[in-house]
């Protein structure tokens, strides 16, 4: 049918004037809708899904695959690159710890490339108004979000370490009971994984949702964490005590890296007294960033509440 | 049909306020409207999109309630939603996404599973007018075709009421006589309640059978519009300079004349309209030598009903073509 013109009136929905004839065209009629209706989760699962696509590219050019295809490659070689060492050299190259800490920066990367995706689109071409006149709530919404994003970043927090595990089990001489002994490190991999995920997306999505400009929020992204962390830094140097402890849950990287140690290395030695000590255990990291998620899912709220 | 006629209201409105700050958007609104073709009528600024708004669940009133489909919509905003569609006046399509995928989407995130939601979207395309099209990205559709995606994402997941917010805005005349045959083909063949918000009153004639009239947030009138078409027509004209002397003749022939309508304030309306108006006229212009500008009949319709209504007279609203032109030079 050419572009512009309407379909004839619709016939009603199973009715047919006679027997069918091969080669016959019918209206198809509009039909109502009786089948199942599912609830919210459905919905907010449908958006993390879309949102999902969308950040990855599908469908659009070559330009919005480039930065997440190369940092999958980046990601995947520094997985690949320390198993094949391993297989050489016959012992652990690096610490999982390490192997966090070397992807960090691909991570944050990650981040600040897709949840501009995530948000900026929505904002600048309007779309909020279809989403919101639909049988979901604003936070349905941002959960959405948060899901689509955390899952997208896990692949870059999780996928290369499961990665690194695996390679761990099957260099053994028994790979069975590798794979067996080493199950706790594969939940801590999976913990130390999942919390990185939603405490990254949790932060970008956040910056992401104040500007409809996807080069702008890429910008505040990355130069919001380096601005950040020079800041802490400075804190760190001014203040004493606590005071000075505490500080230290404000910065992204201090955040991720203790987690990470508290979980792969809960025994650490403290440092020489002359220094000052700034770990927590594993949880007091652990709830920062949880705390961090839920203050990022607030702020995104606030803004998405109708101005009245 | 006749069980519609005895149905509950559709949308119930008590006493509903919605203020601003110190602007009142909406100013103790009451009225109930039954199923059919619900023109909502107003300037704009009237407080037509804020009701919008307020029907579904959007923004809380400041006081009073309303009900759609039998729902609080304060109490079960998602439950309204769930029933309702929405067709916003904005733009609001992404661009680089496909007519069929983005339609899907939206079906999916309305409850509908997702292979169901893939189907509906084509078949609710098809049905405004994008069959093949809608593999193509949007950001090449023409504006009448992003307003039928709008409006296919209004009625993909079947909804029972279609808002539809100045659905003809930016179209072309063709668009916006097929989008008008689209409207009335959601209301009449597909069986789903409509409220058209616009300020084109030939859009609201056209389609509706009810309408309500706000100003300022203010209801001037709420009531069904064909009952008007029984009434008599009439006979508008204009001549250059002073209209009250052809006016005063015409009175004195026994004829209802209104003076200083029309945009210019300058047009003469006279009822009833018949071949002895049309001579009073002639013979009056001839022999008073006033230069006959504009002659033709008008048909009592709903641009009588808001002239009627609205003290204060706002240009805002847009007169459609109910009028049939006979002379204009």
């Amino acid at each position: 049918m050419p572009s512009g013109e309407l379909p004839g009136s619709p016939v009603a929905p199973g009715v047919s004037a006679g027997p069918a004839r091969y080669g016959e065209v019918f209206d198809r009629g509009y039909q109502r809708y009786g089948g199942a209706r599912l609830g919210r989760g459905h919905g907010v699962w449908a958006i993390a899904r879309y949102s999902m696509k969308r950040a990855m590219g599908f469908k659009k050019g070559w330009s919005s695959k480039v930065i997440p295809f190369f940092v999958y490659i980046a990601a995947a070689l520094t997985a690949v690159i320390p198993i094949g060492i391993e297989a050489f050299i016959g012992q652990e190259s690096i610490p999982y710890e390490g192997f966090f800490g070397l992807l960090y920066v691909l991570q944050g990367i990650f981040v600040a490339t897709i949840t501009p995706e995530f948000m900026c689109s929505d904002r600048r071409e309007n779309v909020l108004s279809l989403y919101f006149s639909r049988a979901i709530t604003r936070l349905d919404y941002l959960v959405g979000k948060l899901v689509g994003a955390a899952l997208l970043t896990l692949t870059v927090t999780l996928a290369p370490a499961l990665l690194l595990w695996l390679g761990r089990q099957l260099l053994a001489d028994a790979p069975l009971d590798a794979l067996w002994s080493n199950l706790a490190d594969l939940g801590r991999l999976a913990f130390v994984g999942t919390m990185l995920a939603l405490y990254l997306s949790a932060g970008g999505l956040m910056i992401a949702s104040f500007t409809g400009r996807k080069s702008i929020a890429v910008a505040v992204i990355i130069v919001g964490i380096v601005v950040l962390e020079s800041l802490i830094a400075l804190l760190l140097f001014a203040l004493e005590g606590d005071a000075s402890r505490i500080a230290n849950f404000f910065s992204p990287t201090t955040v991720t890296s203790g987690l990470v140690s508290g979980v792969f290395e809960p025994d650490r030695p403290p440092p020489p007294s002359d220094q000052p000590d700034f770990a927590f255990a594993w949880w007091g990291y652990a709830s920062a960033m949880a705390v961090t998620i839920t203050l990022c899912l607030a702020i995104m709220y606030r803004r998405y509440v109708p101005a009245d | 049909m006749t069980d519609r006629a005895v149905a509950p209201p559709i949308i119930e409105i008590a006493n509903l306020t919605k203020r601003y700050g110190r602007q009142t958007a909406l100013a103790d609104l009451s009225l109930g409207v039954p199923f059919g073709a619900i023109g909502l009528l107003g300037a704009n600024g009237a407080g037509k999109t804020t009701l919008i708004r307020v029907l579904l669940g959007l923004t809380k009133p400041t006081s009073g309630s309303a009900r759609v489909l039998g729902i609080d919509t304060q109490a079960q905003p998602i439950e309204v939603r769930r029933r309702v569609g929405f067709m916003p006046e904005s733009d609001c399509l992404p661009r680089d996404a496909t007519a069929a995928e983005f339609v899907g989407h939206l079906a999916e995130v309305s409850g509908l599973p997702t292979r169901t939601a893939r189907q509906r979207a084509a078949d609710v395309l098809y049905q405004v007018g994008l069959d093949e099209e809608r593999y193509r990205l949007i950001k090449g559709f023409s504006t009448g075709m992003k307003q039928r995606v709008k409006l296919a994402q209004a009625l993909v997941h079947d909804p029972s009421l279609v808002f539809l917010d100045e659905p003809t805005n930016g179209l072309d005349p063709r668009g916006r006589e097929d989008m008008l045959e689209l409207v009335n083909r959601i209301h009449r063949t597909l069986g789903i309640a409509v409220v058209l918000s616009s300020h084109i009153l030939e859009d609201i004639e056209r389609v509706c059978t009810q309408v309500i009239i706000i100003d300022e947030g203010r209801l001037l009138l709420s009531q069904a519009l064909r009952t008007h078409d029984d009434s008599r027509g009439d006979v508008m004209f204009r001549v250059e300079g002073d209209p009250g002397p052809i006016a005063d003749r015409l009175r004195g022939r026994g004829l209802t004349v209104k003076v200083g309508l029309g945009e210019a304030g300058q047009d003469i309306v006279v009822s009833p309209e018949s071949d002895e108006t049309f001579d009073a006229i002639r013979d009056g212009v001839a022999e008073l030598g006033l230069p006959l500008r504009m002659l033709r009949t008008r048909s009592s319709s709903l641009e009588d009903l808001y002239i009627g209504q609205l003290s204060n007279g706002s240009g805002a609203v847009v007169s459609g073509g109910t009028e049939q032109n006979h002379a204009e030079r």
